[in-house]
């Protein structure tokens, strides 16, 4: 055999390593009923249930943040994370949370909330200036 | 619409509009001249076809500054009327930042992209010579491409491209609208988002955009090439211009990292974001196609991967753009655009370049002069084929994973990317640069065609040697080896790397100059990587906190450490080796910043360093940004960073709920339940954090606008408030006026306290002095995080010396240009 084909060969066994790797390596999106039957960190997409306590006292605990959020399939759990709470919390839209359920918490290690006015400002502009329309 | 709108600018929009829609016919005609110039034309000196592309190009460089000055003009008058002026920028922006608001837009991203890549065109046809008319035509064809994304022209009810000239009222539907005076309603625009605030957003753009730009270049002469049947000859010309956009592009992305290291809250150098992976996409396998275009060169090995390395290059780029705009990565990144309603006309630019890159390669396959032998195994140009096989594969993972969302996409699945994503990227990554770092070390050793082997073998295995005992040392003194075995492998690569590089850089000094380039970038290349290695692999959190009031035993054990501190104010509190303090504020709108005092002593209680941090949380709108700040040291640096506080007030940044400030009447509440004194001067009153210390009273005192009479009488008390080791003075006064009895709180902030002088007991020659003191929850406080940065400067000067030798190697290859 000619010595590229032998690194050829080489070649595909690792790419096709890296697609398993990847492959074994990924995390599914799921529910927190998902999430109660397994020990494995998924991720959750969902939003948060803003007529709920967001606790979080820095004075108390400043690594303590709990929130409940509601799923996709509408099931709702009380999450804790171990961080400060994220600035604009409450005016995220959606949350993608990464982590697992102990007990009946959700102990989330990643929280990636869509907030659509940090780097573009399209989305809530229109209350913007209905606002100002009616202080002036 | 019918309406008649008052006061609104449309003139430099229309001009701005027209000079878009110019520079789109511009490029058009420039590219089917040039077209026509290369096939019609072909052999004739004098082409009319391609004095007609020339003019086309030159029309569509002048279209597109046409654009720039027009957008400029309307974002420096502020007409809030143009949604990009509005969305953008406000009356207070300083006009530093005014120029940056150019580029905040993806609009602006795109017209920049287009600027460069128009200068570029320019340089090829006054310098191109032979190669213009092709290579003209494949650039002109991306200029048209480019173009279409700003267009915003609607054609058969789709609309093309996002036009930066776009009407507020055109861009959002609200009622405000229907009324014709609506802009003397509309007085400022949103403003710039206060983390982009900053001196990098001035030059990172640019200088990416012109790395992305640049790769048209390399990708232009490949096309030609194949166009041309001429398949050995645009090599060389093609060669210092690949350098030119891996060194800029390289440069851009590392401005990128240095600028979230520096002022935006990542808590690092590379975040593995998808967004910072698809920059670098285009770089890996740009680099990659660079060595195996010398090798081309050299030795004429390895001609289709190099063409198709520079292609797959160009194509990535767009691809890049497309995850980075369309918004197809909203559930993983951070920082990537919303779709602007280009998704598929984003689809379309990658497809064009691609189907054309393909075409080509399988039009032109038989004629490709691809070598049949095999290269010999002792030789450089197989070691360097390798290599870039390599690159090329640390770049398909990569891809693989940062796409995950685009599989979902395209096959209906529901994957997520790996939980654990940093570790997994880390782990995988480092083991490709472990094989690469030790290619660019052993390569060096070996000769084109043949080398003599038994030398190869010992003076690779001394190195080899040599570097494995300098990396036992580094690892042991730095704490890598406590690390999984793949990083303590790639510090010894890298070291390898070094060194053997080092070897050739003495050579080079010794005559053999030419060479010097590669071994400075392959020598940045390593301390990169030991840079990299060292911080991020034992960078070490030291705002450890294990003080909270434990929600449960198990949360506890499970996520221990924690990483955020509470510091109060003026309160010292011991974190690490140092003690730190909260000491103080200072607020220019929009940055709010805390000075974080750090002080170190040794055993004997002297102070051995002390340094005060400022980092900053931006407010604006309501919305609040960190930003922190990092005390650098030559071999380590020390960032601080503010995850939450309670000391912004609402009212800063221009907030609407400046009602919630102050209210006199309620503020007793902000304090605990008073404690009452009775003391003399002289005595002391001792709380929770300190004493006070009644100094004397005083008789003639005054109080602001308050006029006394010979009948009224105001005394005040002299106290000195000692506070966690800090003085303060307060005078809390007692006034009898007209009969009736008032006093004058006094309130000492920084520690914390209000002092009311309530009464006067003559009987005893005792005054009463109430203390309040504000409970924990209500005192200023911060709640920061601290993390160590060791040896991150290797990863920054390595960084700055491969550029450098990117840029002797540019210099080389140019040379050789002009002697051939």
């Amino acid at each position: 055999m000619k010595k590229s084909s032998i690194f050829g060969l080489i070649v595909i066994a690792i790419a096709i390593a890296v697609i398993i790797s990847v492959y074994s390596n990924s995390s599914t999106y799921g529910s927190f009923g998902d999430a109660s039957k397994t020990n494995s960190e998924l991720h959750i997409v969902g939003h948060l249930n803003k007529s709920k306590e967001l606790f979080y006292d820095a004075t108390k605990d400043a690594n303590y943040f709990s929130f409940y959020m509601k799923d996709n399939k509408g099931e709702e759990r009380k999450v804790i994370f171990t961080g400060t709470k994220p600035e604009d919390f409450e005016r995220s839209e959606q949350l993608v949370l990464t982590g697992a359920m102990v007990g009946n918490e959700f102990h989330a290690s990643k929280i990636l909330m869509k907030c659509p006015s940090k780097y573009t400002q399209d989305k809530i502009e229109v209350t913007e200036v209905k606002a100002k329309q009616a202080s002036i | 619409m019918d309406t008649v709108f008052k006061g609104e600018h449309l003139l430099p929009g229309q001009i701005g509009q027209f000079f878009i829609v110019l520079s789109f016919g511009a490029a058009l005609l420039s590219c089917i001249s040039y077209y026509f110039a290369t096939t019609e034309d072909a052999g004739k000196q004098d082409s009319v076809w391609q004095k007609l592309g020339r003019i086309g190009f030159f029309v569509n460089t002048a279209a597109i500054l046409g654009i720039g000055t027009c957008l400029f003009y309307l974002i420096y008058k502020h007409y809030f009327e143009y949604h990009y002026a509005w969305a953008y920028t406000s009356r207070s922006l300083p006009i530093y930042y005014i120029i940056s608001a150019f580029w905040n837009g993806q609009e602006g991203g795109f017209l920049l992209w287009l600027f460069w890549q128009s200068v570029l065109g320019i340089v090829l046809i006054f310098r191109a010579k032979s190669w213009e008319r092709p290579v003209m035509t494949v650039i002109a064809l991306s200029q048209v491409m480019l173009a279409t994304m700003v267009l915003g022209v609607e054609v058969l009810g789709q609309r093309i491209g996002s036009s930066p000239f776009l009407l507020l009222r055109q861009s959002m539907e609200a009622p405000i609208f229907s009324n014709p005076n609506y802009l003397e309603f509309i007085k400022d625009g949103q403003g710039m988002v206060p983390s982009l605030q900053n001196y990098w957003m001035i030059i990172h753009p640019p200088t990416l955009f012109l790395g992305f730009a640049s790769m048209v270049v390399p990708f232009a002469y490949a096309i030609a090439g194949l166009w041309q049947k001429k398949y050995k000859d645009w090599v060389q010309p093609a060669i210092p211009y690949t350098l030119f956009a891996c060194m800029i592009l390289g440069t851009g992305v590392v401005m990128g990292s240095f600028w979230a290291y520096e002022s935006l809250n990542f808590g690092g150098f590379w975040a593995w974001d998808p967004v910072e992976n698809a920059s670098i996409f285009p770089w890996i396998t740009l680099v990659a196609a660079v060595h195996v275009l010398v090798v081309y060169k050299n030795t004429g090995h390895s001609y289709f991967t190099a063409t198709f390395l520079v292609l797959i290059s160009f194509v990535l780029v767009w691809y890049s753009s497309f995850l980075n705009r369309s918004g197809i990565l909203g559930d993983t990144s951070v920082h990537s655009f919303t779709d602007l309603g280009m998704f598929w006309q984003l689809v379309i630019g990658i497809m064009l370049f691609l189907i054309l890159s393909v075409a080509l390669l399988v039009r032109r396959w038989k004629e490709l002069p691809i070598t049949k032998k095999d290269e010999e195994t002792y030789s450089r140009e197989f070691w360097m084929f390798v290599g870039a096989v390599f690159l090329s594969l640390s770049c398909f993972h990569l891809l693989v994973v940062t796409s995950v969302p685009v599989w979902n996409a395209m096959f209906k699945t529901k994957i997520a990317p790996p939980s654990d994503i940093i570790k997994h990227y880390n782990v995988i990554q480092s083991s490709f640069v472990l094989v690469i770092t030790l290619l660019t070390g052993f390569t060096q050793f070996l000769k084109y065609k043949k080398t003599d082997v038994t030398r190869f073998f010992i003076t690779t295995g001394i190195y080899l040697l040599f570097a494995a005992l300098v990396t036992a040392l580094i690892v042991y003194a730095t704490g890598v080896y406590k690390l999984n075995i793949v990083f303590v492998l790639v510090m010894c690569g890298s070291v390898y790397s070094v060194i053997a590089n080092a070897k050739v850089l003495a050579d080079a000094f010794k005559g053999k100059f030419k060479l010097a380039g590669s071994a400075v970038a392959h020598i940045g290349f390593g301390l990169l990587m030991i840079g990299a290695l060292i911080s991020a692999g034992t960078s070490s959190v030291i705002s450890i906190n294990n003080t909270g009031e434990g929600f449960s035993q198990d949360f506890a054990k499970e996520q221990n450490p924690r990483e955020n501190i509470t510091v109060y104010r003026n309160q010292p509190l011991k974190m690490g080796d140092y003690m730190v303090t909260y000491i103080g504020d200072s607020i220019s709108s929009p940055n709010h910043f805390f000075k974080i005092n750090y002080k170190k002593t040794d055993a004997s209680g002297k102070v051995t360093d002390e340094f005060t941090l400022k980092p900053k949380v931006q407010v604006n709108k309501g919305q609040l940004a960190s930003s922190p700040d990092t005390r650098h040291y030559l071999l380590h640096d020390l960032y601080t960073h503010i995850t939450m506080t309670n000391a912004i007030t609402a009212t800063e940044g221009g907030s609407e709920n400046a009602d919630a400030a102050h209210d006199a009447d309620n503020d007793d509440k902000n304090y605990d339940a008073p404690v009452a004194h009775e003391v003399a001067p002289g005595d002391t009153i001792r709380y929770r954090d300190g004493y006070i210390v009644l100094k004397a009273l005083s008789k003639e005192t005054k109080v602001q606008n308050i006029p006394l009479t010979d009948s009224d009488v105001a005394i005040g008390a002299d106290l000195e408030v000692v506070s966690n080791g800090n003085k303060y003075s307060a005078r809390p006064v007692y006034m009898i006026k007209n009969g009736n009895v008032f006093d004058f709180a006094r309130k000492v902030d920084d520690a914390g306290l209000k002092l009311r002088f309530s009464k006067v007991i003559p009987e005893t020659k005792k005054v009463e002095i109430m203390v309040f003191q504000q409970p924990e929850s209500k005192k200023k406080f911060v709640v920061m995080k601290a993390i160590q940065f060791p040896y991150i400067n290797f990863f920054w000067a390595g960084t700055i010396i491969m550029v450098i030798g990117f840029f002797l190697s540019i210099l080389r290859r140019n040379k050789e240009l002009k002697t051939v």
